[in-house]
């Protein structure tokens, strides 16, 4: 069993959820055992948050994107899960929702209305901690996903294969384990959809009319639970989905005996999440101190993360929206159908920059353009809340263990110090003197701009 | 899919890029070329720079170089064919997408290589996977984790990355680096969408000479490195390529119009990057393409007309290439849903004063498809990049086949190409296809001028089996299938003999 301390806490909030201030790691702390941390927190089952706005019930019309309405709505859904995610406490649900939106990737520009993307983003959720394999069952005829994959008015005579090619090469069983022919078979199956609006239904007359088709050598009358159902029978499937869960919460280059030790727990728990994630999260691979501080946060993690270390009290969510797309993570925006690929992908010479000038932007309360940022750091207060917030060398040794997961050099902690201090000594120098939140700008600045910074 | 910077190979990068340099703004420019590497080759002009345009999606190769006097086109495609009478001229039966007419006009004057059918042996119709083909430059079969331009550029720029080279290797207009530009040395690409932005985003950025430990996390570390460190140093370089750069008319409004626009300002700035990438996406047109098709296409056409016009008015016009490519064509019967699901082959555009103009290679053939019902490739798509590499980029034919580990015939896209004029003989024979042949093969030459050939089939013992071709040609491509089926197995030669005095035989294995 993994060992109980601050810093393997630590490394599990930084997982598992959108980064953590210093009161969360405390809170945390509080639960002595990594399964009650996990079951009474982590993995907790919490109602549904309450809807964003009364739009999600409104019927789809052209006139929405004429008239500007769906790209606020858009905004609104955005700032509204940026919200959920900022106050999350210690529970996992959002980053698993976000996996799932990642994982079964629609993109905004082709579904367009954000009332069928915000039903899909509510399947997400309910099956956060639930059962993976009726989620791809909901997922195939979701309206939102039959808009995006070209499933809706797919008719059996000459269906579409797009949802049936991603379905298997991205969504259950990855590429290389089926052919050509399994898809054009399985897009017969999956046709007869219709998006009504707000919901989907099945039109039988616009189905396959074959006896039956051939998939991965079984001959049936598939529809499309029983096809899902054969999906699941092979063994690359849970490999597959396991192998994704590891890469995004572990490692992102897989140990692949891990995985298959995964996929045994999650096909002996009939693909039930929860036990899986219990599994993972509470075995010595996940804790390996190799692992500590080696993922590259994703934009969303950074700039939800770094707003609560900095304990900003109202966060300005159309500050991380507009930088979202900057930092090529907006949200119901992935790039394609494989999703945001992660880790070094999320790094270019432009992303890295911007990265850091959203950082600061919390700290000056103005974005890269000149535009204001509200709810920026008031550096005294917060320096206050640190116990060694009067000692210099302490205070600096403490930001740096809860600010970063990698461990700083003795020089780097110097340069630190230095910009902190600005001339004058650590004896003289207090959260009390003069000018000195201009001293705790640059220095939670700096902290941020370091490269350790965007690792977690 | 890539292989990242080693933990040796970037302690060298740090010691050296950052070398004296403590925390704060670090950076110090590598030494500039004083002479060509080994692997380049002299004989094209030094500048030379490589535009690519990446159709993110994969473009519908047959609605962009239509065979619109095709019949079988239009009874596969009834809702989406382009008709004759509204589309553009070529010849040989073919028309160019209605909206391409900028493209069009290059094409008459000259300046627009179609190279038709081009893909690769068992071809991949995932997204992800044939994309990475196309950027690693791989067979079908073998995962490469390295960009094909990036090896490129390793041979080039031999010291990166012990010291950055004073300007940047390569630019992609852009937010996300291509793996094009990746490689297991490290990054080649600087990726930016505005240079103005850029420099005044990097100005923050802390980079140090710590060398990270040697952990999974210190790799990650020692990476994050890597891109401040080439960011702070080429920031500026940029900025200033781009103030002293200019565009003499005005672009498109549209994404790629502005990112050619930057592409001319750099260049006409004096910037020596010798590889730009630009990206439009949108060619996945599963449902409904035709009006969207048509944007896509109308964009491309419009900005490439605008870049080309800017770069000839600052005369620029002979150094730059333009290719485009895209990760497949797709089917040849249009789907339910009025789209086209995912195919194989596709025409790529090579675009440039010193290009070839004209259709390269038989015309799609669309009742002689594979068993998913899509187009049978001519050309492999590494000929195209073969020939860009040797002829435009100057790379030495050992170089350009190492970069592919096998070696591709050139095609004849460039006018002058160096190692042809070297020949003297004008003309190309190149490799049969498929070799090994069964049942028939297809026998290609180019000649680069009028002449008089003769094509024939020889066995080991240089008996004549039988004459392919034999007349008077004149410049272009020229293919005749073969039929094989009364040939015993074993291996024959093909012989073209020119009236220029080109003696060229190629290998073919028949196995019947």
């Amino acid at each position: 069993m993994p060992v109980w301390n601050a810093t393997n806490v630590g490394h599990l909030l930084s997982r598992t959820l959108f980064g953590y201030s210093k009161n969360d790691l405390s809170v945390a702390q509080g639960y002595g055992t990594f399964s009650d941390l996990l079951d009474l927190a982590i993995l907790k089952d919490n109602p549904a948050p309450i809807a964003p706005n009364v739009w999600i019930n409104t019927l789809p019309a052209a006139s929405q994107t004429t008239s500007g309405e769906t790209g606020l709505w858009y905004r609104e859904f955005n700032y509204w899960w940026f919200n959920l995610m900022y106050k999350e406490g210690l529970n996992m649900r959002e980053k698993m929702v976000l996996f799932l939106h990642n994982h079964f990737s629609n993109e905004r520009d082709k579904v367009v209305y954000p009332q069928n993307m915000y039903t899909q983003n509510v399947l997400f959720r309910k099956y956060a901690f639930g059962n993976f394999k009726q989620l791809v069952k909901e997922i195939s005829i979701d309206p939102s996903m039959l808009i995006y994959l070209d499933g809706n008015n797919s008719r059996g005579a000459s269906p579409n294969e797009n949802y049936a090619r991603e379905l298997m090469e991205l969504f259950t069983m990855g590429i290389g384990n089926y052919t050509e022919t399994d898809i054009k078979q399985a897009a017969k199956v999956l046709s007869g959809w219709q998006v009504n609006g707000l919901t989907s239904t099945f039109v039988a007359s616009r189905w396959y009319s074959e006896v039956s088709v051939t998939v991965f050598g079984k001959t049936a009358k598939f529809d499309v639970n029983s096809l899902i159902d054969h999906i699941f029978d092979q063994k690359a499937t849970a490999e597959f989905i396991c192998r994704k869960l590891y890469q995004e919460f572990v490692y992102y280059k897989p140990n692949e005996a891990f995985v298959l030790q995964m996929a045994a727990v999650l096909r002996s728990n009939n693909y039930e999440m929860k036990p899986l994630l219990k599994f993972l999260f509470t075995s010595d691979e996940f804790f390996t101190e190799a692992y500590v501080g080696s993922k590259i946060k994703n934009p969303t993690e950074l700039m939800v993360g770094a707003s609560k270390l900095l304990e900003l009290s109202s966060p300005d969510y159309i500050n991380m929206y507009e930088l979202s797309k900057l930092l090529q993570m907006q949200l119901f925006q992935p790039p394609n159908v494989a999703g945001w690929p992660g880790q070094r992908e999320w790094i270019s010479s432009t992303t890295y920059s911007h990265r850091g000038g959203f950082t600061d932007s919390l700290i000056t309360g103005k974005r890269y353009n000149g535009v204001a940022v509200t709810g920026k750091l008031v550096p005294v207060p917060f320096a206050q809340t640190f116990t060694n917030s009067e000692k210099a060398v302490e205070f600096v040794d403490d930001v740096c263990t809860l600010f970063l997961a990698f461990p700083l050099t003795a020089k780097k902690k110097a340069f630190l110090l230095d910009t902190l201090l600005a001339g004058t000594i650590v004896k003289n120098y207090s959260t009390y003197l003069t000018g000195v939140n201009v001293n705790l700008q640059q220095f939670f600045k700096a902290v941020m701009r370091l490269p350790e910074f965007q690792l977690c | 899919m890539k292989k990242e910077l080693t933990r040796s190979e970037f302690l060298r990068q740090m010691a050296l890029i950052s070398g004296g340099v403590g925390l704060g703004i670090a950076g110090m420019p590598g030494q500039a070329y004083a002479t060509l590497p080994a692997g380049l080759a002299a004989s094209v002009p030094a500048g030379n720079v490589l535009v690519i345009i990446q159709l993110a999606g994969g473009n519908d190769g047959l609605n962009t170089v239509i065979p619109a006097e095709d019949d079988t086109y239009f009874a596969k495609r009834p809702d989406i064919a382009i008709k004759k009478v509204d589309a553009l001229a070529l010849k040989k039966g073919m028309y160019l997408h209605p909206s391409m007419t900028g493209i069009k006009s290059l094409y008459d004057q000259g300046n627009v290589a179609v190279v038709q059918n081009v893909g690769y042996a068992n071809p991949n119709r995932s997204h992800f996977r044939a994309t990475d083909i196309w950027n690693t430059g791989s067979d079908a079969n073998v995962v490469w984790e390295e960009g094909w331009a990036a090896r490129y550029l390793a041979e080039k720029y031999p010291s990166y990355p012990i010291a950055l080279p004073s300007h940047p290797m390569a630019v992609q207009l852009g937010s996300v680096e291509s793996l094009l530009f990746q490689s297991d040395i490290g990054r080649f690409g600087t990726v930016f969408e505005d240079p103005a932005l850029f420099y005044q985003l990097v100005s923050g950025t802390l980079a140090d000479d710590e060398i990270p430990p040697a952990t999974l996390a210190g790799d990650e570390l020692a990476f994050l490195k890597q891109v401040s460190s080439a960011s702070v140093q080429y920031s500026t370089v940029i900025r200033d390529g781009a103030l002293k750069g200019a565009n003499t008319l005005t672009y498109p409004v549209t994404n790629l119009g502005k990112q050619l626009g930057i592409v001319a300002k750099l260049i006409t700035g004096g910037l020596e990057t010798p590889v730009y990438l630009c990206t439009i996406g949108g060619f996945d047109t599963h449902a409904n393409q035709l009006t969207q098709h048509a944007n896509l296409w109308r964009q491309i056409s419009d900005a490439v007309a605008a870049f080309q016009k800017d770069l000839n008015a600052q005369n620029k016009g002979d150094n730059v290439t333009i290719m485009t490519f895209s990760e497949f064509g797709r089917r040849v019967n249009q789907n339910g849903t009025t789209g086209t699901d995912h195919g194989t082959a596709a025409p790529i555009f090579v675009i440039g004063n010193t290009v070839r103009g004209g259709l390269i290679g038989e015309n799609p053939n669309l009742t002689n498809l594979d068993t998913n019902g899509d187009l049978k490739a001519n050309f492999d798509y590494r000929q195209v990049y073969s020939t860009v590499l040797s002829d435009h980029l100057g790379l030495s034919l050992t170089s350009t086949a190492g970069i592919f580990k096998k070696s591709f015939d050139r095609l004849p896209i460039f006018l002058n190409s160096p190692l042809i004029a070297e020949a003297g003989v004008k003309v190309m024979l190149l490799d049969p296809a498929p070799n090994p042949a069964s049942g028939q093969v297809r026998i290609q030459f180019a000649a680069f001028e009028g002449m008089r050939v003769e094509l024939a089939l020889f066995d080991m013992q240089g008996q004549k089996l039988g004459s392919i071709f034999t007349g008077e040609v004149l410049s272009g491509t020229y293919t005749y299938p073969v039929d094989l089926t009364h040939f015993l197995t074993g291996n024959y030669l093909i012989s073209l003999a020119t009236s220029t005095g080109a003696r060229i035989t190629k290998r073919l294995i028949i196995v019947n």
